[in-house]
């Protein structure tokens, strides 16, 4: 029976080895771990290894008194091991005398026998050494009679041993131990002496004592891995069942069966199974460790939170506040962590939500869950580039809208970014609520949200229009706040919010609010209703809102977005007057350029809608020049976040392109692009055809819109001319005619079935708008008119004039007179006959090009001087005298040519020559 | 070839038959004064060019057929030179001929027009070109290259400019230009830097001489021109005292602006150029100086004086401006202005005769 078989079942082994696993260091700490091996219940839970272990215990004092030649000792403790062996008789009995018993029976029988032959060895012991050793070797004599036959097996076994032999030495041995007594050798000594005395009287009987002792090393050994073996059995029998021990420990007790040769190689084996056990089990372990690990890391991870959902709280576990929160705090622990399944978490916090609703646990709690779901809605996309899906933010704008109905209904619930973690009140209801967060926040994210998700979604589709009638949804939620906020928020938080209304509201045109304002009522009932319970006007709204703003808000951000907001909304309304102070008022324009890109958008937007608004009023000038830096640009649509201009790479990498698309401002905010060049171009047209047309041979003129000269310019390119197209077409048209002094062409062109579907029908009102052109267009052409043709004209009738461009004639008397008092026209009005006397100052286009030659001629001899200069400074006496002479005779030559050039001047009447003298 | 054809027909009319050109429209009496004025100095004896009406008519037609606006017609004269005259019996045009046909060969053109002419006996010698101009702007670097290899070839040869727009209010404008020798010897040498131009002492009146030119008709002729003089309207007639002269005027004087815009750039380049040159002088005058101070300490010492340097190597004079091109705008300006005068002068005779007219009426 080897320890093989006992080893064979793997269960057995795996247990024990897997009982190593935890107590690794076993084999260094034999003699401790046996120690603790003795507790109480292991003596009750399994007596037979007791038993064993008290007769091996024993043997071993026994062994060792051997050694020194302790007799009496060795006396003792075999009375002792008699006892110890007559109580575990029944085991003995059941299972069969222990070999290491019959062993030390044996090797003490032998061992007494030789120490009684050995004389001169028991003279020298003590007597009661030698006493003990009679009495011992009596004894044993006496009771290895009941195992003679084992002992027999035994000996024979390991080595040859005469038993008779053995006997009569063991009986001389004690009859000469008294005699011996007196003599004071250490036991050691004598140890020392036998062998040698033995070697010269009986050879084989040192053999044995070798063996013996051999075997006496080999047992410790035995021992040793024994009670490790045994221990480790020990070890397993701590978590394994009673039986599994037991035949364990049978496997013990085969393999002290063994021999010691033979011991060896089993053990050594065994240990190199051990190992490769060991080595599968912590594979098997491993595997069940991941199972069971995974299971736990996976709590930390969340996805076994979504199996546990059904069971987040133990089943039977009181559910109270301290729980949920406790809960509540692992989940949000989770936050942020990489693998971490944000749809489960969000899903965990609505069931938690759930949960604490079904208890009743208060609303704290609640709102506190409620806070950490939006927040974790929005932690759902990591990428803040990245848009949330619509679903998600409507699941989100529903959690606020709770959120608000909770705070709302419950007065005594505080909460604030300012509230720390540990001074939160939750669960107490008698004192108020106190919860961390800040819902501004959250619904300015969401807001902002709302924006991306505009932002990405195509304009012209469908779901454009869906997404935005969440808008009105948007809206309610931040009137909500705004309400709460107004009772409980601070100014800072207040103004925060009006701004998110403001943002709401600027860019809406007040439909209601206009028709109110031009006295229409509501056609229906219903329509009436509807409009009554809209409350108050937009513009009244904006103006509460942003003068709170300006006398409350702190952040300058705030306050310029308000005032431009609130510009804008003027604007809208036609409330020229208020808007154009207002924003002259602000001081925008110096400092908006130090301003962060969205809110110079915002500015450029106001300034546009500024001069749409002007225009509209009829202010040309001023149309024109609020138009004229984003127009002259060509980047309006960049300028006013509107889209993207196509760049080469090298001017925009793909980061700046991305932070540019985040700015970009939604469709439904967009200001058309045609109408705002179209306003540009006609107001532009209005302006420069007349100043052209006034000073078309002045050398300097300047160009007031660079853009409408590049569109006319184009215009000209074209090889053919057809009917205009497109806006600019028209614009383009118009100007030729408006030249010509044409104006029912340039109305024509101007205001005609296309334009006004491209164009004029996006004002809201319309109609005052092209009165307001088409008068413009007259007056405009009348200036024109005069300008080009009056050279030709000795006189005008007004009345003419008037029916010329259908203005009444005081219109034409006013645009005349304004003219003549500007210096534009020279002429004067003949009141009796109501016509316009030309007095025919303006030179002639000879006379021009004469004083531009002159002018050059000028230029020219300077240069030429210059040169002179140089060569007479350099080279002095160079030049001859003629030559010098000559220069000089040029000179007064041009002398000549300048008094002449007076001369014509002052040929030239009065007005024209005071004009132009200053410039020579 | 309809233009070969119409020739020999004209040819054939104004065989050898020689009558004085009689006073058509504008009195040629003032032109006939030039004849027979002896340019002093100029070493080839051409009194004259002897014109033939047949040679004017064709170049008029020429340019009513092909030339527009600033368009300008260019042909090959034909003639032989009889004694100290050169007359010119014969013209054809060049074909107008854009850059799409690369094969057309001016050169082989010319040879075969000539061979043709020759056989039907006309005179085939090439004495010169002629070239319509616009307002008067014909001095340009293109006619007095060509004109300059056309000098070089053939020393006698002449380029006639026709002024169509003149000729059009009333009075023929037709003026033969020769280079003067200076010039050609300056062309010669292509030396057109400053310093050469101050050498050969030329400026932009010595750059061209004009010829004198007697347009001689055959009586045939003579009968055809004064048939169509009586055939011509009245309008036509009186076009000569058309008043109007803004217009002419104008154009005359944009493009004298846009002459003087060329001056001016052109001197201010040579300002820069000049002013670069005499820094640089300064400096080398500077370097000199301070080597020769060297060299004197080093010769009190003892020591070896400097080793000779290659100045102009240090000191590389600034590119100068080609001035020929300044002549040329120099030229065309005084032409300009030549023009202009003249016209104003002929305006201001008309309007006071229209006054005196007026004055008479009333």
């Amino acid at each position: 029976m080897s320890r093989f078989f006992a080893t064979g079942s793997d269960s057995e082994s795996e247990e024990s080895s897997s009982a190593d696993e935890i107590t690794p260091k076993a084999t260094g700490t034999t003699f401790n771990k046996n120690k603790e091996a003795f507790t109480p219940n292991l003596i009750l839970c399994c007596p037979l290894r007791f038993r064993f272990e008290e007769l091996t215990n024993i043997i071993k004092t026994i062994r060792n008194a051997m050694k020194i030649r302790d007799m009496s000792k060795c006396l003792e403790e075999f009375e002792q091991l008699y006892r110890a062996f007559l109580k575990s008789k029944t085991i003995v009995d059941k299972e069969g005398v222990p070999q290491f018993y019959i062993r030390l029976l044996a090797d003490l029988e032998d061992y007494l026998n030789q120490l009684w032959e050995d004389k001169e060895g028991k003279k020298k012991m003590n007597k009661n050494n030698a006493k003990a050793l009679s009495t011992l070797r009596q004894k044993i004599r006496k009771y290895n009679k009941d195992f003679e036959t084992e002992i027999a097996s035994y000996k024979e076994n390991p080595e040859q041993s005469a038993e008779e032999e053995e006997k009569d030495d063991i009986g001389s041995a004690s009859s000469k131990s008294d005699d011996d007594d007196d003599e004071g050798i250490t036991a050691k000594s004598l140890m020392k002496k036998k062998p040698q005395e033995e070697e010269k009287k009986a050879p084989e009987a040192s053999k044995f004592l070798k063996g013996a002792a051999d075997e006496e090393s080999e047992s410790d050994d035995d021992e040793d891995s024994e009670d490790w073996g045994s221990d480790s059995v020990d070890s397993g029998g701590e978590s394994e069942d009673n039986e599994g021990a037991a035949a364990s420990l049978a496997v013990v007790f085969l393999k002290k069966a063994q021999d010691g040769d033979k011991q060896h190689e089993p053990k050594k084996d065994g240990r190199r199974k051990r190992h490769k056990k060991i080595e599968q089990v912590e594979e098997e372990v491993d595997e069940d460790g991941e199972a069971e690990e995974g299971g736990w890391e996976k709590v930390k991870g969340g996805v076994p939170l979504v199996k546990e959902k059904p069971k987040m709280f133990a089943k039977g576990t009181e559910i109270n506040s301290a729980v949920v929160i406790k809960k509540l705090t692992e989940i949000l622990q989770a936050r942020g962590k990489k693998g971490t399944d944000r749809a489960a978490q969000i899903e965990l916090l609505h069931a938690l939500s759930g949960i604490s609703n079904e208890n009743n646990l208060g609303q704290g709690i609640l709102v506190k869950i409620k806070f950490n779901i939006i927040a974790s809605l929005y932690d759902y996309n990591t990428n803040l580039a990245a848009f949330m899906k619509p679903e998600m933010w409507k699941k989100c704008l529903e959690c606020i809208d709770e959120l608000l109905d909770i705070l709302f209904e419950n007065n005594n619930i505080f909460i604030g970014e300012n509230i720390a973690e540990d001074s939160e009140n939750l669960a107490i209801s008698d004192q108020p609520f106190r919860v961390r967060g800040c819902i501004l926040t959250l619904v300015e994210r969401m807001d902002e949200e709302f924006t991306k998700i505009m932002q990405n979604t195509d304009p012209h589709s469908q779901e454009y229009v869906d997404n935005l009638k969440d808008e009105g949804r948007v809206c309610g939620i931040i009137d909500r706040l705004l309400q709460y906020l107004e009772s409980k928020g601070s100014t800072e938080e207040v103004c925060r919010i009006y701004l998110r209304r403001i943002m709401h509201t600027y860019y809406k045109f007040d439909y209601k609010a206009h028709r109110r304002s031009l006295g229409l009522q509501g056609e229906t009932k219903s329509e009436q209703d509807q409009e009554e319970s809209e409350g108050e006007d937009s513009a009244i709204i904006m103006d509460r809102l942003c003068k709170f703003i300006y006398a409350k808000d702190r952040t300058d951000r705030i306050r310029t977005c308000a005032i431009l907001c609130h510009i804008y909304h003027h604007a809208l309304h036609s409330r020229w007057y208020q808007a154009r102070d207002l924003m002259l008022m602000s001081h925008l324009q110096d400092n908006i350029q130090h301003a962060d890109p969205p809110v110079q958008i915002l500015y450029n937007r106001t300034m546009v809608q500024l001069g749409i608004c002007a225009f509209r009023q009829g202010m040309i000038k001023d149309a024109h020049n609020a138009l004229l830096d984003i127009q002259s640009s060509g980047r309006a649509k960049e300028l006013l976040g509107q889209g993207l201009l196509m760049r080469n790479m090298q001017e925009r990498n793909a980061e700046q392109e991305k932070i540019e698309k985040r700015r970009q401002v939604p469709f439904h905010m967009h200001i058309n692009l045609e109408l705002l060049e179209c306003v540009y171009l006609v107001s532009a047209m209005l302006l420069e055809i007349p100043y052209m047309a006034a000073h078309e041979f002045d050398a300097r003129r300047r160009m007031i819109s660079k853009q409408f000269h590049h569109q006319l310019r184009v215009g000209e390119r074209q090889p053919l001319l057809g009917p205009p197209e497109s806006m600019r077409e028209h614009v383009v048209a118009a100007s030729k005619a408006m030249k010509m002094g044409d104006w029912r062409t340039c109305h024509s062109f101007i205001i005609n079935e296309k334009m006004n579907s491209k164009v004029w029908d996006l004002f809201p009102e319309t109609q005052c708008v092209r009165e307001m052109l088409v008068r413009k267009i007259q007056e405009e052409s009348l200036r024109t008119y005069l300008f080009t043709y009056s050279s030709v004209y000795d006189s005008i009738s007004m009345e003419t004039l008037s029916e010329m461009f259908e203005l009444e004639l005081p219109t034409v008397h006013s645009i005349i007179s304004k003219m003549i008092i500007n210096e534009e026209l020279m002429a004067s009005l003949d009141q009796p006959t109501q016509t316009v006397v030309m007095h025919r100052t303006e030179p002639t286009s000879l006379q021009n090009m004469a004083l531009q030659l002159a002018e050059k001629l000028g230029g020219l001899v300077e240069n030429n001087e210059r040169v002179f200069d140089l060569k007479q400074g350099v080279y002095g006496g160079y030049f001859n005298r003629d030559q010098k002479g000559g220069y000089q005779q040029k000179q007064n030559y041009q002398r000549d040519q300048k008094g002449g050039y007076q001369q014509k001047q002052n040929y030239q009447r009065g007005g024209y020559r005071n004009q132009n003298q200053s410039s020579y | 070839m309809a233009v070969l054809s119409t020739d020999r027909l004209i040819f054939s009319l104004s065989d050898n038959l020689e009558i004085e050109a009689c006073t058509y429209k504008y009195s040629p009496e003032s032109r006939l004064k030039h004849m027979g004025k002896h340019k002093p100095g100029i070493n080839i004896c051409l009194r004259s060019s002897d014109n033939q009406w047949s040679v004017v008519l064709k170049i008029i037609k020429h340019y009513q057929e092909e030339g527009q606006g600033s368009e300008v017609v260019q042909g090959v004269l034909l003639g032989l030179v009889v004694e100290d005259r050169l007359e010119i019996t014969n013209c054809f045009p060049f074909p107008q001929h854009t850059e799409d046909d690369v094969d057309f060969d001016e050169v082989q053109y010319q040879m075969e027009m000539m061979r043709s002419l020759r056989h039907v006996n006309i005179d085939h010698l090439h004495v010169g070109w002629y070239q319509s101009t616009y307002y008067g702007s014909f001095v340009s670097r293109a006619l007095l290259d060509s004109q300059f290899s056309y000098q070089h070839a053939i020393e006698e040869s002449v380029v006639l400019i026709y002024d169509p727009i003149k000729t059009a209010q009333g009075s023929l404008c037709l003026k033969a230009y020769r280079l003067t020798p200076k010039l050609m010897e300056i062309c010669k040498e292509k030396d057109f830097s400053p310093e050469g131009l101050k050498k050969a002492c030329i400026g932009y009146e010595h750059m061209f001489e004009e010829v004198p030119i007697v347009i001689k008709n055959s009586h045939l002729i003579n009968v055809l021109l004064l048939d169509l003089q009586e055939k011509s309207t009245v309008a036509d007639k009186h076009e000569l005292l058309n008043l109007s002269s803004s217009n002419h005027l104008e154009k005359s004087l944009q493009l004298l602006m846009d002459r003087m815009d060329d001056m001016s750039q052109d001197i201010g380049k040579y300002n820069t150029y000049c002013r670069n040159l005499s820094k640089q002088q300064q400096q080398k005058q500077q370097y000199l100086q301070r080597r020769q101070q060297e060299n004197a300490q080093r010769q009190s010492r003892g020591e070896p004086p400097l080793p000779e340097e290659d100045i102009s190597k240090m000191f590389k004079p600034p590119q100068a401006p080609a001035r020929m091109d300044t002549l040329l705008i120099a030229g065309q300006i005084n032409n300009y202005c030549q023009n202009i005068k003249e016209f104003t002068s002929q305006n201001l005779g008309k309007l006071f005769m229209a006054e005196a007219l007026q004055g008479h009426n009333s």
